[in-house]
């Protein structure tokens, strides 16, 4: 397989907090591979390091040891402005609180990381809209957070996710705070109309079992270590090779 | 980051009139001292302003109406008429008085000039005769007003009773008060020679050299020093501004302080409750530059915002005054407008500088918290 096709490369990654016999290992020499189109999902225990994890994919965190990828650009090799502009325009997150901000709009969240990639305007505008009316939020573009659902909120944390067209998305418990027919229908957009059919790679954390039906590949973490799960539900399942370890 | 920064601020209403409000009274403050300061130095030199004289002499050494003691040889008016390019000089004696109008006595400049003087009487009156006879005098309409004076009523100035005669208008501030007696009477309480003067107030010809008459005046006047009446007008503005020049400069700073802490205050408690918001524009991959654009300009919105407020507030407060105390004149100029908009905002963009620090040491990492 060609490298190039691999979103998201984590090449032995290990994150110690502390040090001496107070260190904690979070994360114990992980390796994972994420190609384009790909969806991939991590479980694992409270406490396993899946948000270590999923920080060092989001470049928020640096590792202690281990190489991070992305879409070929090597994460250890950049300072902190050069990583805040990968993130910008090769990843998009959804978080399960959602992290939208309260003072604006519907429309004006999902503007305002496009404004940071200094989109302005009615270019951004017009893409907001665009992408808000295809999750369904045709009708809520002008409301604030405050008098939005659970899953309002979360597709307009989706459409603002893919609002600079990232190779990768990385969601953190995106159906956390959803109940299960809502967050059935948001991982359907976000993963199959919006993500995988576009090309995008999907990491998703999660304790939900039943994003298991949507993954290609289904991962367990536990005490920092990556593992093969397997996948359920007739999806594609990881193939041995990507694991590095 | 204009939007949010603005959205913040409009979001927060209570937060929004808090910061704005703190600085608007800071800035009130600030253009209400300045205005009460300003109106002092109007007040003090309007009767210079007022007299048609382009030229002043006075004692030598002495370069002040105000706080300063003048005496002329009584021929010097007679000298100063005989030169050339003079239309009319006055003669003005004058001396600090204490009038005894109630429980305090109040103090004022008691003015005198002769009879048939062209100029140097109250230059406008309410009511009444701007020449008081030997056992009369003239004081303000609103010092009368303020001690339920009228026509007719008797003040005891300098030990000796005198009847008011007349009533003039501008001539009562915090600062300077005027009022006007008869020339003989004055020479007699403060004992100087009949016809002597303190300060000769001159009148130019239409055509005449203003600098060629005050050399002659010199000349002709040798033991005076003459004057051109903004020379007078701002070397008695230098001396009130230095004697009040620390207590407005230390209000001035105060302000400044209350107007920092306040912007401060409000944008630090602001930014902190918007902690989460900013790590997440930090995760999503905004750059530090941003970050503090959108902190900086939420400061500087509140404090234009507030500015604006407390210019409008310091007028209507300066509207006020004026009708409730005439004796308190407070100006607020648009010049110092301009000159004081600057500092509120260079203030502003310091109050800034703490929760910026803040911002900028956020850990993105608290998106993944619930």
């Amino acid at each position: 397989m060609n490298t190039n096709d691999h979103v998201l490369d984590l090449r032995h990654v290990s994150k110690v907090y502390g040090s001496g016999h107070t260190a904690v290992t979070a994360a114990d020499h992980v390796s994972l591979r994420v190609r384009r189109g790909e969806i991939v999902l991590i479980m694992g225990p409270s406490g396993s390091g899946k948000t270590t994890l999923l920080s060092m994919a989001g470049l928020l965190l640096r590792p202690t040891e281990g190489q991070i990828l992305l879409n070929g650009h090597d994460a250890g090799r950049l300072n902190q402005r050069q990583l805040a502009g990968l993130r910008l325009h090769s990843i998009g997150f959804v978080f399960q609180a959602y992290n939208l901000l309260g003072a604006l709009t519907a429309r004006e969240n999902v503007e305002v990381v496009l404004n940071i990639a200094g989109v302005k305007g009615k270019i951004a505008r017009r893409r907001a809209i665009e992408l808000l009316e295809m999750l369904g939020l045709g009708h809520r573009l002008e409301h604030k957070p405050a008098d939005l659902s659970g899953g309002e909120k979360q597709r307009v944390a989706i459409a603002r996710a893919l609002a600079n067209n990232p190779p990768l998305i990385l969601a953190d418990e995106p159906t956390g705070n959803l109940d299960s027919k809502t967050g059935q229908e948001v991982m359907e957009l976000l993963c199959c109309g919006l993500g995988r059919d576009q090309g995008r790679a999907i990491v998703i954390v999660t304790h939900n079992d039943r994003l298991r039906q949507i993954a290609d590949r289904v991962l367990w973490l536990e005490d920092g270590r990556l593992s093969e799960s397997g996948g359920q539900g007739g999806q594609s399942v990881v193939q041995a090779a990507s694991l590095h370890n | 980051m204009l939007r949010i920064a603005w959205r913040n601020l409009l979001h927060e209403r209570v937060r929004m009139l808090v910061s704005t409000g703190g600085v608007a009274l800071s800035v009130l403050l600030i253009f209400f001292m300045n205005g009460v300061f300003a109106g002092s130095e109007e007040h003090a030199v309007a009767y210079m302003q007022n007299q048609p004289a382009e030229l002043w002499l006075m004692q030598a050494g002495v370069e002040n109406l105000h706080m300063s003691t003048s005496l002329l040889p009584p021929d010097a008016l007679a000298r100063a008429r005989q030169v050339d390019g003079v239309r009319e000089a006055t003669g003005l004696l004058n001396a600090g008085g204490a009038l005894e109008l109630g429980e305090e006595p109040a103090y004022s400049y008691l003015f005198a000039v002769d009879e048939d003087a062209p100029f140097g009487q109250a230059w406008e009156m309410a009511v009444g005769d701007p020449d008081p006879g030997l056992r009369e005098l003239v004081i303000d309409v609103a010092l009368a007003r303020r001690y339920g004076l009228e026509i007719g009523d008797t003040v005891t100035v300098l030990g000796r009773a005198l009847t008011i005669a007349g009533l003039s208008k501008e001539t009562f501030g915090i600062a300077t008060s005027i009022s006007w007696v008869n020339k003989a009477a004055l020479s007699s309480l403060i004992g100087v020679p009949t016809g002597a003067d303190s300060y000769i107030l001159v009148q130019l010809e239409p055509d005449a050299d203003k600098e060629a008459v005050a050399h002659a005046l010199q000349e002709a006047v040798p033991e005076a020093n003459v004057l051109t009446r903004e020379a007078f007008i701002a070397s008695d503005q230098e001396m009130i501004r230095q004697m009040g020049a620390d207590i407005i400069r230390a209000m001035t700073l105060v302000a400044y302080v209350v107007g920092l802490l306040v912007v401060g205050l409000t944008i630090y408690t602001a930014t902190v409750e918007r902690a989460r918001e900013y790590a997440v524009l930090k995760a999503l991959g905004a750059q530090s530059g941003q970050l503090m654009r959108a902190v900086f300009a939420q400061a500087l919105l509140s404090s234009v915002l507030g500015f604006g407020a407390g210019v409008i507030l310091a007028v209507v407060a300066a509207g006020l005054v004026g009708r409730l105390l005439p004796e308190m004149l407070v100006l607020v100029r648009p010049e110092e407008v301009a000159r004081q908009a600057p500092v509120i905002l260079a203030v502003t963009a310091l109050a800034a500088l703490l929760p910026l620090s803040r911002v900028l040491r956020l850990d993105p990492m608290v998106v993944f918290r619930t």
